[in-house]
């Protein structure tokens, strides 16, 4: 497969994916606002951290109020929505993200399938659209809703309608990275917002955990799991290491292995991307070997900035030996 | 209900593609060998044509046979406008332009050898030598230099009209990168789906192996054996305004469609970048123009150009389809002595006519040029697509003394030609719902490996749209139509 055409095929896995975490994300936080008992700034500020786009949102809406965290636009909602759909300057938008999957897609519109093709570019056409404006400022939650239905099809017509071989192999292991991130970031960020926000008061600290599960889609296989007991340990150790909810950071990267086992076999010494795999497969060991305490903040910090660091180091690697990047 | 045709009446002083040269007032049943299916077709009422049509162009669109447009910085893309009504040819008269076509195709790739070879036809005062060494699309650089499998015009498509009289006449040589094929096909899979009785009734050869023999060509000049080669389909990208037929021809020949980035060379061989690591590639179907395929070699600014290709085309390591240097050869004032060409080489006479062509480059044409030219067409030697072209007989004063003075200071660049009443077509007008005549060419597509030329029976024609118009350019308003070259009758 032609290199060029296999990094095509992964990004527009990981913008697939991107755009669907970041609208669950807006809309969850959307909804978090709106009734828990925290200061804004405590809710939004987050988003853009998780995002990675702290330093673009203050630079395009504060660029004299910098490192004053009394800042009023960390906590304006609105802003922050505004930012992280519309906003090209953020590499993270669903404008932006959405384009970039349709350009990816069409890229290699002889390699995806025509349904694939369609879904892709119905999505960016209509975040284009006047139709699109319209619904993000009367009808927030349709809005998002749409984003998710529409990158779900996606990931599903991926799935159904197209040969389980190379190129779908690429495409998903971007999903799948890309979503090895969004967790470990959702996590990490969240964690040690709220761990240190909503301490001695029960009630609104769980309303906090379980909005981080439903940002990860986790609420439901949470509960069934955990049979309702909610805390912070519980919480890190199912989005970290369970290994049968399709978005916790085990389970990712030992599917994300299994992929690239499949375009590179371990056995195949002779063909590029023997450090990458060797570097996946070593996260995968350290995923599933002894966790420690996940109480200890610090080192729930450190494990995730581990998992985020490694990823990053993955995709460089990939880029590297398998996607003609060098 | 009426017929289809019910009250048509062709251009006058114009041949008609389906009634023939003289077109009466009134009745005319139309040329016998088109009977069955005029019959077919006026077996439709106008209201069902234009149900039928708006079909077709909704199939087009989900399909998304599309071309983009640039300035579109949404990247949308539009359709080419389709028309319907089929533009029909009768076995004899194909089989009149596929002998002419493949004589002058055999001619041309002789000039093309010998002027970047031995440079006999120069020698002989056949053509005058600062004519072709001065043409834009000579490449002094490829002098010596052999083709794989000895082919240089690996596709070609050759734009012929009909005049009044019903002859064709060839217009012009494309000879680097035509394009349009894939309408052909993807116009034949609609008049299946649309008019399949119709279609039936008239018998008509098949377009659709047009892939198949192309990837067979491209094999069939390959340095190493056709079982070992790899052929890729090089496109500049997405942006390109046929990107999509370019990834059309690389899926239905199933081959990879690659960019520039994805090749490199290294000891005179091409490879392409894989997940698996480098490999070789034989022959490449490029659809980049030739200035830009290697930096080295013509365009040191070209980012599209993959770095050492050239040389390891001189190295004969890997065929480029078509031959770089092409241009020579489809150049408007070149192509005054393609006539001259086929008698020096091949020692017979043109079975094809062609449009006669005045040189601005002599001295004689160019001062009747410049005393003529409200009565002529004016077109630029290096310039395609309808552009850069005065059209004397509907020009202003202004426009013909801008021409006068271009002519007067570069007469190389420009030649003329007196206006052909280019033959017409019954063609659907949605605004009357109605047939009226519109303006035809036709562009057959040539392949050529070492056994010689195959002409696909088919093509595309293309159709001015607009009332009045001879532009037939799809950059210029025009349209297509499926062109269908009917069987022999059986007898």
């Amino acid at each position: 497969m032609i290199s060029r055409v296999a990094d095509h095929a992964f990004w527009l896995g990981r913008y697939v994916e991107r755009t669907e975490a970041t609208a669950r994300l807006l809309a969850t936080t959307h909804n978090l606002a709106l009734d828990a008992e925290l200061e804004p700034a405590q809710c939004w500020r987050p988003v853009i951290v998780v995002a990675g786009e702290e330093a673009g949102f203050v630079a395009r809406h504060a660029p004299e109020g910098k490192d004053d965290p009394s800042w009023p636009g960390w906590g304006d909602g609105e802003l922050v929505e505004h930012f992280l759909t519309w906003d090209d300057v953020s590499g993270v938008s669903l404008h932006h993200s959405a384009r970039a999957a349709r350009w990816n897609a069409r890229s290699i519109r002889e390699v995806v399938s025509l349904e694939v093709w369609e879904t892709t570019n119905e999505l960016y056409l209509w975040l284009a659209s006047d139709a699109a404006q319209r619904e993000f400022r009367e009808e927030r939650y349709a809005f998002y809703k749409r984003v998710r239905s529409l990158t779900q099809l996606t990931l599903g017509l991926l799935r159904s309608t197209m040969l389980h071989d190379e190129p779908l192999d690429f495409i998903w292991l971007g999903v799948l990275l890309e979503r090895v991130s969004q967790t470990a970031r959702i996590l990490d960020v969240q964690h040690h917002a709220f761990s240190t926000a909503a301490r001695h008061h029960e009630v609104v600290e769980t309303s906090l955990w379980l909005s981080l599960l439903r940002s990860l889609g986790g609420f439901e296989p949470f509960m069934k799991k955990q049979q309702g007991r909610v805390t912070p340990e519980g919480v890190a150790g199912f989005l970290i290491g369970e290994d049968r909810f399709p978005r916790s950071v085990a389970y990712c990267v030992k599917s994300a292995y299994d992929r690239l086992c499949a375009i590179r076999p371990e056995s195949a010494t002779d063909l590029p991307g023997g450090e990458t795999l060797a570097r996946l497969r070593a996260l995968d060991v350290h995923l599933r070997g002894e966790r420690g305490d996940l109480r200890d903040r610090e080192h729930v910090h450190r494990l995730l900035t581990h998992v985020v660091d490694e990823t990053h180091a993955i995709c460089q690697g990939l880029g590297r030996e398998l996607l003609g990047q060098g | 209900m009426s017929a289809l045709h019910h009250g048509y009446h062709g251009l006058p002083g114009t041949f008609d593609e389906t009634f023939g040269a003289a077109v009466a007032e009134g009745a005319n049943a139309g040329r016998p060998e088109l009977r069955r299916v005029i019959e077919a077709l006026d077996r439709l009422s106008p209201d069902e044509l234009g149900r039928l049509q708006a079909l077709a162009e909704k199939a087009l669109l989900d399909q998304g046979v599309t071309f983009s447009v640039y300035s579109d910085s949404r990247g949308t893309e539009k359709i080419f406008p389709f028309c319907l009504v089929p533009r029909v040819v009768p076995a004899a008269d194909f089989a009149r332009l596929e002998r002419g076509v493949q004589q002058r195709l055999r001619a041309l790739g002789a000039f093309l050898d010998d002027v970047y070879g031995e440079q006999r036809i120069l020698a002989a005062g056949v053509i005058p030598r600062e004519l072709v060494l001065g043409a834009a699309g000579y490449r002094p650089s490829l002098r010596g230099v052999k083709a794989p499998g000895g082919v240089r015009i690996h596709i070609s498509g050759v734009d012929l009209i009909r005049d009044p009289s019903g002859t064709w006449r060839v217009l012009e040589d494309n000879l680097r990168t035509p394009s349009g094929v894939s309408y052909v096909v993807e116009n034949r899979l609609l008049s299946k789906r649309i008019l399949p009785r119709i279609l039936d009734a008239a018998r008509v050869h098949r377009v659709d192996h047009y892939p198949t023999r192309l990837a067979e060509t491209l094999r069939s000049v390959s340095p190493v054996g056709e079982s070992e080669t790899t052929a890729v389909v090089l496109t500049p990208g997405p942006y390109n305004s046929a990107y999509f037929e370019h990834s059309f021809l690389a899926r239905t020949m199933g081959l990879e469609l690659v960019q520039a980035p994805d090749l490199f060379v290294d000891d005179e061989k091409v490879f392409v970048r894989t997940t698996r690591g480098p490999r070789r590639v034989h022959v490449i179907y490029r659809r980049t123009d030739e200035a830009f395929i290697d930096p080295d070699a013509f365009n040191p600014e070209s980012v599209l150009g993959v770095r050492g290709l050239m040389r390891a085309y001189a190295a004969g390591n890997v065929a480029l389809a078509n031959a770089p240097g092409n241009g020579v050869a489809d150049d408007k004032a070149v192509y005054a002595f393609v006539p001259d060409m086929i008698r020096f080489y091949l020692g017979e006479e043109p079975a094809l006519e062609q449009v006669q062509t005045l040189v601005c480059a002599r001295d004689d044409d160019r001062r009747y040029v410049v005393d003529h030219l409200g009565e002529l067409v004016v077109k630029a030697v290096d310039e395609a697509g309808g552009y850069g072209m005065l059209m004397g007989p509907q020009s202003s004063a202004a426009e013909r003394d801008e021409f006068r003075r271009r002519i007067e200071a570069e007469p190389r660049k420009y030649i003329a030609q007196h206006r052909i009443e280019l033959s017409a077509c019954p063609t659907w007008i949605a605004d009357r719902k109605t047939v009226e005549p519109r303006r035809v060419d036709l562009r057959p597509y040539i392949l050529t490996s070492p056994a010689g030329p195959w002409v696909l029976p088919g093509g595309l024609t293309r159709v001015a749209l607009a009332d009045g118009s001879y532009v037939v350019n799809s950059s210029q308003g025009g349209g297509s139509k499926d062109t269908w070259v009917l069987k022999e009758d059986r007898s």
